[in-house]
């Protein structure tokens, strides 16, 4: 259980993380606006979920977020993934993480312990607002001229190899399903692509989406990159100089 | 006593709106057990950053009271806080203020295979009532909040986020 809730809200810390790099820059002011109040949603979510991880390992929260090792993270690899202050490139991430942990969320929602149902299901109603916004800036991108529309294709099949990878599995996710803990809806992936594909075709994109190998490893089981890194470096600059500092 | 502590609690501010605590429905549930008083509330959005404050400040206001010795607050998501939970004074103190209410008539366009809220229109304006509107963003000045602009009387306004 410890694993699937790390691999939720370590997403949600590092997306976070990676979208309040656009604070202050971001092209128009609503998108400023925008992406800093996801910054502020996600990494709320994520704190609520390190604090339920504390009701079961008893560790202390600041510890969860921050005082693990690079291969103690199960965040996929597309939450790191520099954007390099491309603005397609960060619709594009958004988009493939948002849609992902909404349909994730919802799932959580049905899980038998109660405390993670019942958050989950609270997070499901405000993770809509994000996917909301991240397919109608698809659909803009994709509907307004053809530089945008190029570069909202590219940044779509740049990212589109590790969206797929959201789909890898924790270790012990299978158990969690096995014991009845969690349901396992075989179309889990089909419906996210399903979804995807009817924003971007609305918009006139495509999606060239691969599923991932079963056997693939990658962030979700502590396999990460260099921009997970230099992620993890700048996250931890601040909780580095005191970790037991209070917040 | 249940009744001096509603009365504080009506005095409690929102830290982000000219709103009661009370009139925005964010208390579940007020249990008193000789002098100790324990106060559940509902956060309007998850890990909200005013929830601090607002624990701080119903201990402080609350143990202030005569016979009155702890207070503890504790913060749920079940059942979860929504917009129904606002009282008729809370909507008029918001629309006032330029933030407007769902109230359930507002028309939802569902073109989503997930059927996620997309585009919102027909939302009344606080200023004119005027339902020529049209959504700005859905992230305005705090995380409950969505900015809009009404084509009637040229205003900008706000609208708390159902969820």
């Amino acid at each position: 259980m410890i694993n699937l809730l790390l691999s939720v809200a370590d997403d949600k810390l590092f997306l976070g993380h990676r979208n309040s790099d656009w604070t202050g820059i971001a092209p128009i002011l609503e998108a400023d606006i925008a992406f800093s109040s996801l910054a502020q949603d996600d990494i709320a979510h994520a704190s609520t979920i390190y604090e339920l991880i504390s009701t079961i390992n008893g560790k202390d929260v600041d510890q969860i977020a921050f005082g693990r090792t690079a291969e103690e993270y199960l965040c996929a690899s597309i939450v790191t993934t520099s954007d390099s202050f491309n603005w397609a490139a960060a619709i594009a991430r958004q988009f493939y993480c948002n849609h992902f942990d909404y349909i994730r969320l919802q799932r959580l929602g049905k899980c038998s312990w109660e405390p993670l149902a019942s958050l989950a299901k609270r997070l499901t109603a405000e993770q809509a607002i994000h996917v909301g916004h991240v397919s109608s800036w698809v659909v803009h991108l994709g509907t307004g001229n053809e530089d945008s529309t190029t570069r909202m294709q590219e940044a779509l099949d740049a990212y589109a190899p590790l969206g797929a990878m959201l789909f890898e599995k924790p270790d012990g996710f299978d158990v969690l399903v096995s014991e009845g803990i969690l349901t396992q809806p075989d179309d889990f992936y089909a419906t996210w692509k399903l979804v995807l594909d009817e924003v971007a075709s609305s918009a006139g994109l495509s999606l060239n989406l691969e599923q991932i190998p079963d056997d693939f490893n990658g962030g979700r089981t502590g396999h990460h990159d260099e921009d997970f890194s230099a992620s993890l470096a700048e996250l931890h600059e601040v909780f580095s100089e005191d970790p037991s500092a209070s917040w | 006593m249940t009744h001096d502590i509603f009365d504080v609690l009506q005095s409690i501010p929102d830290p982000e709106m000219p709103i009661s605590i009370l009139d925005l429905g964010l208390i579940e549930e007020v249990e008193i057990l000789h002098t100790s008083v324990r106060i559940t509330v509902l956060p309007t959005f998850v890990g909200c950053i005013a929830l601090p404050m607002i624990a701080e400040e119903i201990k402080t206001k609350v143990g202030e009271l005569e016979n009155v010795e702890t207070v503890e607050v504790d913060f749920i998501y079940d059942p979860p806080w929504s917009t129904d939970r606002i009282t008729e004074k809370g909507k008029s103190d918001l629309a006032s203020y330029g933030i407007t209410v769902p109230d359930g008539a507002s028309s939802v366009c569902t073109t989503h295979a997930i059927g996620v809220e997309l585009k919102t229109s027909a939302i009344s304006c606080p200023w004119c009532d005027s339902r020529d509107t049209t959504l700005t963003s859905p992230f305005g000045p705090t995380r409950c909040r969505s900015i809009h602009f009404c084509s009637a009387c040229r205003q900008p306004f706000e609208r708390m986020k159902k969820v």
